[in-house]
């Protein structure tokens, strides 16, 4: 027994640890933070040193508690178990809670209760660490309540705050509705098995499914959905990271929804393997590809920066349910590496939302404007971020995003399916409209014209650009060597999701798997239809920038002149023709850049969108879904039913 | 007899899901969801039943293949679920009464600032 098999207990007793002894210590700020930095420290040292052994050597490090090993070929004690794709998801939280926490120390220095705050904060680390590290699916449910609890509070810890309340309560019926399904999920599987242990399921789920099972996956499955914030329970992420404070977005978008992806990827390919995948596969697809058309068209309607960020990053996470679902190598490979990307930039996103929130005191991208001029720093950053998320080819998004649209189109080609092909188009369209919501927002929060009373705003405190700088180098190291991420990261973990046997037996014994009469079902093949040079990219963009930097500087002055030319002639004509009603905010220039500056072309603009043309095309699908999103608790738990009942019926007729 | 408390257990948590899809009071999804709770406990409880076996309180030397207890598994399970539906309970109390505090009604269909 070496060292290395006590690390991944220790990295979920860190955060834990940490918990109590900011409860107990935490009223002194230095050594608050003090323990609050190395509770996030450890377990990332922690994994990092199990990188080697696990992703380059492919072992699998299965720990019992308090050594109750297996007796008779039966599982007694609580097992942890970690394998390549545990280890991916627990370096990602790792790395995501460390940087949030960075951020945490200046941007929570101005709250009342902040021990407390730093006590829920390393209670959800440790429940999404415990989840994705456990080996034993009791325990799993055990670690998802903690973490929905703490999420719960954490979203309502600024009460004050417009809704904080009323989206914590409803994240908290329908988080609870989803917990429920899993426990109901967790017990009818043991009712079939006699056992909690995922080995042990693995082993023997294959050869003995039938109704109850198959039911069982579809209560798990629509619990783990929950989490994630697929389609039908979407509104209560946009609720909640609305609400909560911008390191705590963070975590519920860079990590929490990763721990709801890796339950299906866990359930989908190692416990229900033998289930009729190509079914599954059209379920998954087709759910990821509605939450990403449906969030990313919801995203566009929104006025709240946080609110928006929060559809996009469910949209992100329809790319990775879909390409999870192709239950192809690339396709699983591709997946797994925008779920990193969109922990790296989505973190970095509402990161930066979060600083201008800390210094202007708003979200609202209507008041918002012309702050590149004061926050230099955090606009780049953003830029990066953007970038990233809408894919634009040296940025990390972009080498996941072409991954993905690979994989949809050769599965589509393999299997003749025309299905697949929709999901490609639909992956394009999406990242298309991903783009143009990004223009809006850069341009309405950091370009444009400064409101006066934003003008004595400054540049954030050191420790949370740093946290935004660490995540953007990542976002461009990560767009950089594709080849790196794909080869060390990705594909030992996809390796796993197709390996179950090897799963097995490093918990139960050399041979166990083999006793079952069961064998890998795919070979594992990594062949991407085309190849592409990021650097090249990056030259490219280098000089598209310096191009838009030259010609800024250019016309910089003949800019300002017309400015204060249009700003004359509409404050004479607002002399004229008296205070005016309606589109106030545009009088200030706000979309001047695309609209020429003409007052009489930006007027009908009718408020504040700049793409208002699409959404009067689109008036009816935008106003459908206005009143779909009614924000009422009962119509999201409606929804909740629903989405339950329809994978029951899916999972009995036609599994 | 066994029949019957996996008919209870999907009654309740049936009852518990109506309760919160359809009443439009906080405190009843509250409810709703405590129900819910107790219908889930009672499914794994009775999962773990075996009629007419003995309490799974052994000794190693007791223990031989012919005796017959009920499993013990499901009811640790069970004291867990409980003590996690009480935390539920007492959390989403504790935010409907600040949300009456804030918003000076539990009514759902007023409480949506949030939409769209």
């Amino acid at each position: 027994m070496s060292m290395l098999q006590h690390f991944p207990i220790c990295a979920i007793m860190a955060y834990f640890l940490g918990a109590f002894l900011i409860v107990v210590f935490g009223r002194n700020r230095a050594l608050r933070n003090l323990i609050g930095f190395l509770s996030t420290a450890t377990p990332l040292c922690l994994l990092t040193a199990l990188v080697k052994p696990v992703l380059q050597g492919s072992d699998v490090i299965a720990y019992w508690m308090g050594s109750r090993v297996p007796a008779g070929g039966y599982a007694i004690g609580i097992a942890l178990e970690v394998d390549a794709l545990g280890l991916f998801f627990g370096l990602l939280i790792a790395t995501a809670v460390f940087v949030a926490m960075i951020y945490s120390f200046s941007y929570m220095s101005h709250d009342d209760n902040e021990p407390q705050y730093y006590t829920l904060f390393l209670m959800l680390c440790g429940g999404v660490m415990g989840f994705v590290l456990s080996g034993d699916l009791f325990n799993m449910f055990i670690m998802i309540e903690i973490l929905t609890f703490a999420a719960v509070a954490l979203t309502a810890f600024r009460n004050t705050a417009n809704g904080a309340l009323e989206a914590a309560f409803k994240y908290l019926v329908v988080g609870c509705i989803g917990s429920s399904c899993i426990l109901a999920g967790t017990i009818m599987l043991y009712a079939q098995a006699h056992t909690l242990n995922f080995a042990q399921l693995a082993a023997f789920l294959p050869g003995n499914l039938n109704t109850a099972t198959v039911v069982a996956y579809a209560l798990l499955f629509i619990g783990f959905c929950t989490k994630a914030f697929i389609v039908p329970f979407h509104p209560l992420a946009a609720d909640a990271h609305g609400a909560a404070p911008a390191p705590v977005s963070v975590l519920i978008s860079g990590v929490l929804t990763k721990s709801g992806l890796y339950g299906i990827i866990r359930l989908t390919y190692i416990l229900f393997r033998t289930m009729n995948l190509g079914t599954v596969q059209f379920w998954l697809v087709f759910l990821g590809s509605v939450s990403m058309f449906v969030c990313v068209t919801m995203a566009l309607a929104q006025h709240d920066f946080k609110r928006l960020l929060a559809f996009h990053s469910i949209s992100q996470i329809g790319y990775v349910l879909t390409a999870a679902g192709l239950a192809t190598a690339l396709g699983v490979s591709s997946g797994l590496y925008h779920a990193m990307n969109h922990t790296l930039f989505k973190g970095l996103l509402f990161l930066c939302a979060g600083a201008v929130l800390h210094e202007t005191g708003t979200t609202d991208l209507g008041k918002l404007g012309g702050l590149s001029k004061k926050m230099p720093q955090t606009t780049v950053l953003f830029l990066v971020g953007a970038f990233s998320i809408s894919g634009i080819p040296p940025f990390n998004g972009f080498a996941s995003k072409w991954m993905i649209y690979q994989a949809t189109y050769q599965k589509a080609v393999e299997s003749g399916n025309i299905g697949f092909l929709f999901a490609t188009i639909v992956a394009l369209v999406t990242s298309t409209l991903t783009l143009a919501s990004f223009v809006k927002v850069t341009q309405s929060v950091f370009f444009g014209q400064l409101p006066k009373e934003y003008e004595n705003v400054k540049e954030v405190s050191f420790g949370m650009r740093l946290a935004m700088g660490i995540l953007a180098l990542l976002c461009i190291l990560t767009g950089l060597f594709p080849g790196f991420v794909t080869t060390y990261l990705t594909e030992p973990a996809a390796r796993a999701v197709f390996g179950a046997n090897n799963y097995i037996n490093a918990m139960l014994g050399t041979g166990y798997a083999q006793n079952f009469g069961l064998v890998d079902a795919l070979p594992v093949s990594f062949q991407a239809a085309g190849v592409w040079s990021p650097i090249s990219w990056l030259c490219l963009l280098m000089i598209m920038l310096l191009a838009v930097a030259i010609v800024a500087v250019s016309s910089k002055y003949d800019q300002v002149s017309a400015l204060a030319k249009t700003a004359a002639a509409a404050e004479a004509a607002e002399a004229k023709a008296g205070p005016r009603y309606g589109s106030g905010a545009l009088a200030e220039g706000k979309y001047e850049l695309f609209f020429g500056g003409e007052e009489s072309v930006f007027s009908q603009v009718g408020g504040d969108d700049l793409f208002w043309g699409f959404k009067h095309n689109w008036r009816h699908y935008f106003s459908f879904m206005h009143e779909l999103h009614s924000g009422i608790v009962n119509d999201y738990a409606l929804w909740a039913v629903v989405a339950l009942a329809l994978a029951m019926l899916y999972a009995m007729i036609i599994l | 007899m066994i029949l019957l408390n996996y008919l209870a257990s999907f009654f309740l948590i049936t009852l518990g899901l109506y309760c919160i899809v359809t009443k439009h009071d906080l405190l009843k999804s509250v409810i709703g969801l405590s129900v819910m709770d107790y219908g889930v406990n009672l499914l794994i409880i009775t999962v773990g039943f075996n009629p007419g076996g003995t309490a799974p309180i052994f000794t190693f030397g007791e223990l031989n293949p012919a005796s017959f207890f009920v499993d013990p598994i499901p009811q640790a399970l069970t004291l867990t679920s409980i003590v996690i539906g009480a935390c539920t309970t007492a959390m989403s109390l504790s935010l409907v009464i600040k949300i009456r505090e804030m918003y000076g009604t539990t009514d759902t269909r007023q409480i949506r600032r949030l939409r769209g």
